[in-house]
């Protein structure tokens, strides 16, 4: 199976139509006691199927109160969420951690592996929670996230790059409907944060539908067509970015301008 | 336009202490080497060429060969002025290109100036701007262009740093709209 077909497989439903809603939340807030750091003021948007959105601000901007709450990790103080035509609000504990098991995958900032599994073991977790056992999708998902070699090893042996890339994993075995990042690039080096990117974006390529928290314009146009941002709990903007090929004097100057005008 | 004409002079000093070139080639390789990002016509070049064999820091490098080309070398000189104009860090005032420079110090001098839908069109127009600088490095590296790849590189951290600079002055406006609400 090559690269594509794999991730094709290996994405959750949707991306086909691309033009169906994925998420929405609907005027949500969220109160924190002591602070308003994080805290949400009245946030409305929606996602469709198949897209790669980046929501990007400063820290402590609520960007990462809104991927916890698409993710259900979380409950707003007012407002809904809703994601896959479920509303959130209305699960039970119970429920939210099976809609999470089934629907979401997670990559965090710091990998959050369990440091007594093996890579191959981390991965499988999501899926022994919903009965399944399948070691061989697991083994091949690292194979094709270029970490094979490595699925006996524990986390304290892998490189961040690596720890990243099973973390990653482990957010695809469930074939997630919705996979959110969290500043996936935070902890690790600029070369390496690339690569994690380019993962993402092939994933993305293939049909994934990816909510991307980060701080970094760079990261967010590179990979997002959707930059959505957000400043002391609101969104002020939400551009949506066209992907032309421009020739390199339509995009850079290098000085040459000063004569011309 | 002072600028350009030092640059393009010295670009066309550092071609010839590669090998010894004519006017087109000057261009072709120019251009090249700026990976499109800098379009020069050839009479430009001719211009350069004629004022550094003037100034003794080119010269001809053998009699007109086919349909008159010249060849031209680069004296001694030129390569000394050329080492040293490569040793030589930028000083000077910083140049600030755009209008968003001047708009900004407008619209908040002119009522009305609507200085928050600057800034927001401006964001995008930066963001926009990112992107097409990531796709323009991937195809440089693509290409096997790393010096071109880390032109562009360049520009998008400068670029990074304008939308830095529009989030602080728009995190500032809605510092001021929240002081006045309370």
């Amino acid at each position: 199976m090559d690269r594509r077909a794999f991730f094709r497989t290996f994405r959750g439903g949707g991306g086909k139509d691309g033009m169906s809603e994925l998420v929405r939340l609907t005027d949500v807030t969220k109160l924190y006691q002591g602070g308003i750091t994080g805290a949400l003021n009245g946030i409305s948007i929606s996602v469709e199927k198949g897209e790669f959105a980046a929501i990007m601000g400063p820290s402590g901007s609520g960007k990462s109160t809104m991927l916890n709450l698409v993710a259900g990790l979380d409950r707003p103080s007012s407002g809904t969420v809703t994601v896959g035509g479920t509303e959130l609000g209305k699960l039970g504990e119970a429920g939210l951690a099976r809609f999470r098991r089934d629907h979401i995958g997670f990559v965090f900032q710091f990998f959050y592996l369990l440091p007594n599994l093996t890579a191959l073991e981390n991965v499988l977790i999501p899926a022994q929670l919903k009965g399944n056992v399948v070691p061989g999708r697991a083994r091949e998902l690292l194979e094709r996230l270029g970490i094979k070699e490595v699925a006996d090893r524990y986390p304290a042996r892998l490189s961040g790059g690596q720890q990243q890339r099973v973390a990653i994993a482990r957010a695809l075995i469930n074939n997630p409907t919705l996979l959110l990042a969290d500043e996936p690039t935070g902890a690790l080096d600029t070369h390496t944060g690339d690569q994690v990117m380019g993962l993402l974006g092939q994933l993305h390529r293939d049909g994934q539908t990816i909510l991307l928290v980060t701080h970094d314009a760079k990261l967010a146009t590179r990979h997002a067509a959707r930059v959505i941002s957000v400043m002391d709990g609101k969104v002020v903007d939400d551009a949506r970015l066209e992907s032309p090929d421009r020739t390199a004097s339509e995009v850079i100057r290098v000085r040459g301008e000063e004569v011309s005008r | 336009m002072y600028e350009s004409a030092l640059s393009l002079k010295y670009g066309v000093m550092g071609l010839l202490a590669e090998e010894s070139l004519h006017g087109y080639e000057v261009k072709n390789r120019f251009e090249a080497m700026l990976g499109g990002t800098w379009e020069v016509n050839i009479g430009q070049i001719y211009t350069t060429l004629q004022r550094l064999e003037r100034d003794g820091l080119v010269r001809p490098a053998g009699p007109r060969g086919d349909r008159g080309k010249l060849l031209y070398e680069l004296s001694p000189e030129g390569q000394k002025a050329l080492k040293q104009w490569l040793a030589q860090p930028d000083s000077g005032p910083q140049q600030l290109h755009e209008d968003i420079y001047v708009k900004l110090l407008l619209a908040t001098r002119i009522a009305n100036g609507d200085l928050d839908g600057i800034l927001a069109r401006q964001k995008r127009a930066y963001l926009q701007r990112l992107r097409d600088l990531n796709r323009l490095e991937e195809r440089a590296r693509r290409d096997g262009r790393i010096d071109l790849a880390r032109l562009v590189r360049g520009a998008l951290l400068h670029t990074e740093a304008d939308l830095k600079w529009i989030d602080e002055l728009s995190s500032e406006r809605f510092g001021a709209e929240g002081a006045r609400t309370e």
